[in-house]
Order: C-alpha cells, then structure tokens, then sequence
C-alpha cells in the first residue's frame, strides 16, 4: 500500500551574496581572485579586451585564428594541449565580440605550473607560420562543415541581415575572411593586442597556499595595461524589415529558425526587467513559446529566447528547430505570442517565477569555479562594479508586473525583426510569402559571407 | 611517497584537498531504495540524481524507443503535480533540472537551493508512486510528437546524424538488447500506446529499482530521515522485471559499410567490439583510446591531424568507449575528412593507426593518457550536480559509491604491455565494423 507524503511547504531561502573578489596589483595588470575552500579544480581566466570587433576589415578572423594558433604552444606544432594535460589541467580560450579569453582548469595542486604554461602561451608563442597556416585552413574547413548543421548556419547568419560592418560577418570570420589571413597579419594582431597588453587574470578556487601576486607576475610579464576603449554604435544592415530569408538547405526534414532583431547594449539594458521578459516569453521550459510550440502543438524538441549583448549594440533571438511542415505555422504562433505578451502583459504568476529564479536560484547559478568565475569575467568586459551580481539580484527583487511589461514594449520589437530560416526552400517559399509577415527571399547560403571585391549575394 | 604514478597522485591530492571521500554515506530504506549522500564543493544547493535500473536494453522489438519516450512522460503530471508542474515548479526555484536515457539506466536530476531539497525529493516521490494516475492519452500524443522532433534534430536533419544508429545495428545482431538506439523509430514510436505506458511505469518504476543521490552541505542522517519520509511509503515492484539477455560471445567479424547521403564532407565511423564496463579489459582499452584518440598529445591527432593533414581538427576528441555494463561495450573512434581528402584515404589511415597500437605504447604514452582521463574523471565530479550522477551511476551499475573517488586507481597499475595485448586481441580487422559516409551528389542545384 503507497503511503505518500502531503506536499511540503517551502521553508525560507537562504539568503545568497555573491563573494567579494580579492584584487591584486601585478605590474601592470590585476588579478581578480575568488577563495572557494574545498574546491579541487581552479577555474583561470585571462581576459583582454581584444575581441573580434576590434578586427578591422583586413582583420577579420584574426582574432580566432590567434586563439587557435595559440595551442600550438611555445614550441609549436600543437604542444601546449599535451604539456598541460600533464598536469590534469585543460586549455581554455573564447573569443567574443568583446573579449579575448585565455585560460586553463587545473587542478588546485597543480595551479603554479599550469598558470606558467598559460603565462608563456600567451606571452611568447611560437606562432610558426606553418602552424598558423594549418590552424587558419582547418579553421576554414571547420567553418563551412559547422554550415551544414541547420541552426549553426542560422545562427549565424543573423548578423548579416541586421548589421553592416563586423557584426555582419561571423566571429570567426568564416571561411572567406580566413583565407584572406596571413601569418604576418595574425602575428601582429597577437604582438598588438594580447602580448603587448596584461589583460585580467581572473583565478576562482581553493586559494589556501596560492600565491596571487606570483600567478600574476607569471601572466603578465612587463605588459602595458589595457588601453582605453571606445565604443561606436553599428550601423544597421539595409532591407525592409520585418522580412524573412530563407536559406536553403533541400530536402531537410526540418527547419531552423531565428527570429531576431535590435536590441540595447549591455550597459544599456536594463537587465532584470529585459532578461525576466524574455524568460517568460521563451527562456524557461514552461515559457511561453515552448509550452505552445512543443507542449501543445508538438512541433519542436524546444525553443528558447535570449539577449546577445555587446558593448555598443544588442540582439534579441528567439531560435527552434520544427518539423518542416510546421514552420509557417510556427512562426505565426511565435509572432502571436510576441503580440499577445506586449498587448496583455505577463501574470503575476509568470513575475514570480521570474524573480525568484533570479534570485533565490543564484547558489544554483554559481556551483561551479567556472561559473563564478564568468560572472568576474562579464565584470571586466563590461565594466561592471565588484557587487554586479548582488544589485542584479537586487532588481530582480524590485521587479514587477508593470516593469516587465514595460519591458515587453521597450525590447520586443517584431516590426524590426528578420526571420532567418534554414530549410527547403521549395516546399518553404510559398506558405511563408502566404503569412504576409513580409518579403521572403531565398538565398544560397555560401554567398552570405561575401567579402568586398567578391560578386554580391544572389537573391531570388 | 616514491615513483607515484599520476594516477596515484591525483587521487591523494584531490580526497586531500576536498576531503569528501570519506564522508560519502550510503543507506538502503526497507523497500529496497538505495541513498547516498555527500558533502557538495559550493554551499547552500542540493543537487538530486536518481538512476531507474531501466533503459533501451528493456525495450522489445516493435516498440523502440520507449523507455525514453517514458522519459519524458515523467514531467508531464503524476497523481499529485499537474502537467508541467514539476518544472514550472524547480524553474522557479531557479533549479536545474532534466533527464537523459541510454542503454543501461535512466537519470532524472535537479539542482535547486538547499531550501528546496524536501520538494523535489517530494516531486520525484510522487511521479514515481503516482505517475500513472496523471498520464493521458493527450499527453502521450503530445511527447510523441515532441520525440519526434527531437530524433530529427539528432539524428535525421544532422549530418552523421545516424551513425550511431547504424553502428548499433551492426554491432550487435538483430533481436539484441543493444542493436537499436534510445531514440527508437518512428515507427515504433507511433505504435506506443497508453496501456503499455503504465505497464512499463509498473514493470520497471520502483524504489527498489532506483538510486538515489544527494549531494549538499546538509547533514547525511538529516537527508535521510527527509528521503525516507517521502520515498519510505512506496512499496517495491511486485515482481523485479527481468533484464534481457544481452550476453554475447566471440569478435564483431570484419564490416563495413558505405553510405552516401547529404554530408558536408567524407566521415569515417569505427568500433571494435571490447568486454563490459567494470572489466579491467575494458580499463585497458579505456587507456588505449586515449593513447590513440583523447587531447591534442594523442597518436590520430598528432598524425592525422597536425603531421598528415588528413582529418578536421576536432581539438583532439576522436576516440572514446561506448560503455555498457550488461554486454560487450564498443570502443569507438571517428574523423572527418579534409578538403581533397577522400573517405577511404582516412578510413586506411585511422586503421593504420589503430593497428600500430599493437607494435608498442611508450610509457610516456601511457601517462599522458592517464592523465588525460583522471583530468575528465576529477572535471567530471568537481560540480555538485556531476558528483551527484557519478554517485548514483557507480551505486546503480557496481553497488559501490566510492568508486567515485578511487576509479582513477584502476588505471594505475595498468602496463603498456597489456594494451598492447588488449590491442592485438580487441582492435583488429576481425573484430570491427567501419562505417563510412560518402558526400552524395546534390539533388537541386542552388540557383
């Protein structure tokens, strides 16, 4: 006989305050330190502000290439990986719009030895030219195979139907601004932007025994600290909007869609109320557009919704992958939703969901070393003040129902939108022309990324 | 102590530092439920994995796919929490939460503020005693259609999405436990029908046949007394499900296949046939895919890859172990051609290197394979929520939680002349299936 237990009430929440980091001046630069005792894995982050919108056009990629190129070690012929692998510890790098990142996860054990590895990899690599040469073809090759996965290419092609410039073009320059690269112009991108300038050293674990200055001193050298940055709003790409792109993929079973537009820049935004809007709308599980799209209709494995955000600009997506047959009719019940959130407003319901997931969630959010240690991360990029975490929870608190609605008319803006969709363009063309959302073209994917002097982009 | 080997000494430092090894706790309640408990590396979350002894090994020919469709199944309302509840519920808590299928077992997790602890033990109480009160014909058509969708974001809209499916198939004969993949066919997924959803929740959901792990800074008598007070009510299955026979006996044979369809570039897929999970063989071999296939030092990406040209560089991820507990597991490796490269060039090459493992290993080789593979071990359960499901797997699969510590022993002592015996027994032509895809000329010429 089953005996069950009435559903327990919820006690109190812990409160949760974010640690204050320790910081620590090396030389020029600065080490950003997180004491998390017990911890048998230190997360190590060098953050330069050497992303790939600093890339000038004859640049493009460059950035990427130099992070890859990195792994190639002091030595060359790929030897970092192996010489950290000795030390239980593993490479880490990004490179975003905004930052360049470097780093390793090492065992706390082990820190001394693999911050040297990362100090000397970043300082004085070898950056054979037929290293970088082999690193910027298979980057290349990587580019156009990473292309045929539907919303890979979806996602990246947002950025060319909503900006001009170097958002236009994928991080990685893709495969046409990497073959343009040299090995001469990808060593001076490192000898200007990441040898030459400390960075932050971002150091998260068991810090009992660590020597912070000596990390920093390894990581650093004689480098200059950081020059001062600017940002300059990007220009919008040109085209009627709302209007939908379809690239072409034949015979695909499915198709990927992002429906994306402008959005404010990170220091711009209000984050709290944006980022509580778009988890009502499609940021959780029970979001909106997943509980229509995959727990009513049944048309998607998931849909999600979220804000990219930079330094100087902003986006906002809402990306799924449907059954093909279903894609008009998906788009059309994402753009009812959209209507339906700013026209009607969230619940109450939906506002506490929001506030206490941001809030009492945050123990959840950083139970990893690597974790917290992005959370210093967006700190340095952004400028943010030591105590970013604890006021985001704080206008999570204060939010409210009016706030979050206001929110969904200040953010959400499908008259600005552009659907990119990745399908079969002969079974796709006719029902989305027939939603009238706008003008629908079709365009071959591999001419998306043309580079000045190329033949434009075919539309048809 | 003198001449440590890595393994060794990764072990000491890392129970040293975080001292949890000695405070995992284990208890069985009266219906058969195993629990165990350890301290978490960050405060304030409990982090709550449970592992059912039920997966794709349990299904029947014609109906494929079901203990995952199951799967899902349980988020959509038990007897007490309505449809979508349950995550509306841990959503809100800022917890995370989902589940996974495979072969062996079936893992459902979350990890939520430690003030939550009592409610999702309660949730997953209650979807496990009550589930079938809460199931419908409605959404059962629903998370049929929703697996769907997600079989053809893995498998059928993914270029090499169905390798793994047809690995299976000709790995293991037809009729097999192991022969078809967790996803199912669409067919069978069509046929499933509510009456056999609650036989397979009746059959195979009890606590008897679950583990369940706790890890959180909360005191391990204080769990406990919490999960014996939601889960202690619920008798054990009437009668324990028999598992399927999966034993087999001798090599795969010498296959292999050629397939063309609408991929970005030739691929090659590749697996040999080794002995179960928990051999010291299928440790061996664990050593020997990462001499030849895990991190940039390994022998296919140092020649494929950086020397030849031959490959795309995946960063030094191009063998690891399909590993199964209840038959033979399936060392596996995979590459993707480069430009002017052909299939069949790199489909020799990788054999070539698959071979050479037989000639010699250094013990150079060795230890930074070791090493390679206590770094992904220690990675792997350095988060709350990842030594959660380490600890409920090893419970469920070895009836051993401290394995999570001690497992990267087992690499210890192992010499370069065993793999390379374990080489000339396991990874030879006669024990092999190689699947290679071709580029198929495109139907529709872009205009």
């Amino acid at each position: 006989m089953t005996s069950l237990q009435p559903r327990p009430a919820l006690g109190e929440p812990a409160r949760y305050v974010f640690p204050k980091p320790t910081r620590v001046k090396v030389g020029s630069g600065t080490v950003i330190a997180l004491d998390l005792p017990g911890q048998p894995y230190a997360a190590v982050r060098l953050v330069h502000p050497a992303g790939a919108n600093i890339e000038s056009d004859e640049y493009r990629g460059a950035a990427m290439l130099v992070s890859e190129a990195l792994e190639d070690g002091v030595d060359g012929n790929s030897s970092l990986a192996p010489a950290l692998e000795r030390y239980g510890a593993e490479w880490v790098s990004r490179v975003g719009w905004d930052s360049f990142i470097t780093g390793v996860d090492a065992p706390t054990k082990r820190l001394k030895d693999a911050v040297a590895l990362l100090g000397e990899a970043v300082r004085s690599p070898a950056l054979r030219p037929d290293d970088i040469v082999r690193r910027r073809d298979q980057l290349a090759e990587r580019f156009r195979l990473e292309n045929s996965v539907a919303s890979t290419l979806a996602a990246r092609a947002v950025g060319s139907q909503l900006f001009t410039g170097r958002y236009a073009v994928p991080l990685s320059g893709g495969d046409v601004y990497q073959q343009r690269l040299t090995p001469d112009l990808a060593r001076s991108f490192h000898t200007d932007h990441i040898a030459a300038v400390t960075g932050t050293l971002i150091v998260v674990g068991d810090l009992s025994g660590v020597n912070l200055e000596e990390l920093g001193a390894a990581v650093f050298g004689d480098a200059a600290p950081a020059p001062q940055r600017h940002t300059t709003a990007p220009e919008t790409a040109p085209g009627e909007r709302p209007r939908i792109i379809i690239l072409d993929r034949p015979g695909s079973v499915q198709s990927a869609f992002v429906l994306a537009h402008h959005a404010p820049s990170r220091t711009e935004i209000d984050l709290p109320r944006a980022e509580g809007m778009s988890d009502v709308l499609g940021g959780m599980f029970t979001s909106r557009l997943n509980l229509e799209l995959r727990e009513k209709l049944g048309y998607t494995y998931g849909v999600g919704s979220r804000f990219d955000l930079r330094r100087d600009s902003g986006v906002f997506l809402i990306s799924t992958q449907v059954d093909a047959p279903t894609t008009a009719h998906s788009i059309t019940v994402t753009l009812e939703q959209i209507a339906q959130l700013r026209q009607e407003g969230v619940t109450e319901k939906e506002l506490q969901a929001v506030r206490e997931s941001h809030t009492v969630g945050l123990p959840v959010t950083y139970a990893s070393a690597g974790r917290m240690a992005w959370a210093l991360i967006e700190m340095v990029v952004y400028d943010l003040p030591e105590d970013h975490v604890d006021r985001l929870r704080a206008g999570y608190e204060q939010l409210t129902v009016d706030g979050l609605n206001q929110a969904a008319q200040e953010y959400l803006h499908p008259e600005d939108a552009v659907v990119t969709v990745v399908g079969d363009a002969e079974s796709l063309r006719g029902p989305l022309e027939e939603l009238g959302v706008g003008p629908v073209t079709v365009q071959n994917p591999e001419t998306l990324w043309s580079a000045p002097g190329d033949k434009p982009a075919p539309s048809r | 102590m003198i001449n440590m080997t890595s393994a060794e000494q990764g072990v000491e430092g890392l129970v040293t530092s975080n001292g949890a090894a000695g405070h995992i706790r284990q208890y069985r309640l009266d219906n058969g439920l195993r629990l165990v408990t350890a301290p978490a590396a960050t405060g304030q979350v409990a982090a709550i994995n449970l592992w059912y002894g039920v997966g794709s090994r349990h299904e029947v020919p014609g109906r494929t796919g079901f203990a995952h469709l199951f799967e899902h199944l349980m988020f959509e309302g038990s007897g007490n929490a309505a449809k979508g509840e349950h995550f509306r519920l841990i959503e809100a808590l800022g917890g995370e939460l989902n589940a996974s299928t495979s072969s062996d077992r079936t893992n459902y997790y979350e990890t939520v503020p430690e003030h939550a602890l009592d409610l999702a033990l309660w949730l997953e109480a209650d979807r496990l005693a009550t589930l079938r009160d809460g199931v419908t014909q409605e959404v059962l058509d629903n998370q049929r259609d929703v697996v769907k969708n997600e079989r053809r974001q893995r498998y059928d809209n993914q270029p090499y999405g169905t390798a793994f499916e047809r690995i299976l198939a000709h790995a293991y004969p037809e009729g097999h436990p192991y022969h078809h993949p967790t996803i199912g066919s669409m067919e069978d997924l069509d046929a499933a029908d509510l009456d056999y959803v609650l036989s397979f929740h009746k059959t195979h959901y009890g606590p008897d046949n679950l583990v369940l792990s706790v890890v959180s800074s909360l005191d391990s008598e204080d769990v406990y007394r919490r999960v014996e007070k939601y889960f202690g009510g619920i008798p054990p299955r009437e009668t324990v499900a028999e598992a399927p026979d999966a034993s087999l006996e001798g090599l795969l044979g010498s296959k292999s296949l050629v397939v063309e369809e609408q991929v970005p570039a030739p691929a090659v897929f590749i697996v040999h046939r080794i002995p179960p999970y928990g051999t010291r063989e299928f440790d061996i071999l664990h050593l020997a895919s990462a001499v030849l296939g895990q991190g940039q030092g390994s022998r296919l990406y140092r020649r494929l890859v950086v020397e030849r040209g031959l490959a795309n560089d995946d960063g030094g991820a191009s063998s690891d172990l399909f590993d199964f507990r209840y038959t033979q597991s399936l060392f596996f490796i995979s590459m993707i051609a480069r430009d002017g490269v052909s299939g069949s060039e790199l489909e020799n090459a990788i054999f070539e290197e698959t071979a050479a493992l037989a000639d010699g290993i250094s013990e150079e080789e060795l230890e930074r394979a070791r090493a390679v593979l206590e770094r992904d071990h220690f990675q792997g359960i350095s988060t709350p929520a990842g030594l959660a499901n380490a600890l409920s797997g090893y419970t469920q699969l070895f009836d051993d939680p401290e394995l999570v510590y001690t497992w990267p022993m087992r690499w210890a002592s192992i010499t370069p002349d065993e793999v390379v015996d374990c080489a000339k027994q396991y990874l030879i032509p006669e024990n092999r299936f190689s699947l290679r895809y071709e580029v198929a000329p495109s139907e529709t010429a872009n205009a």
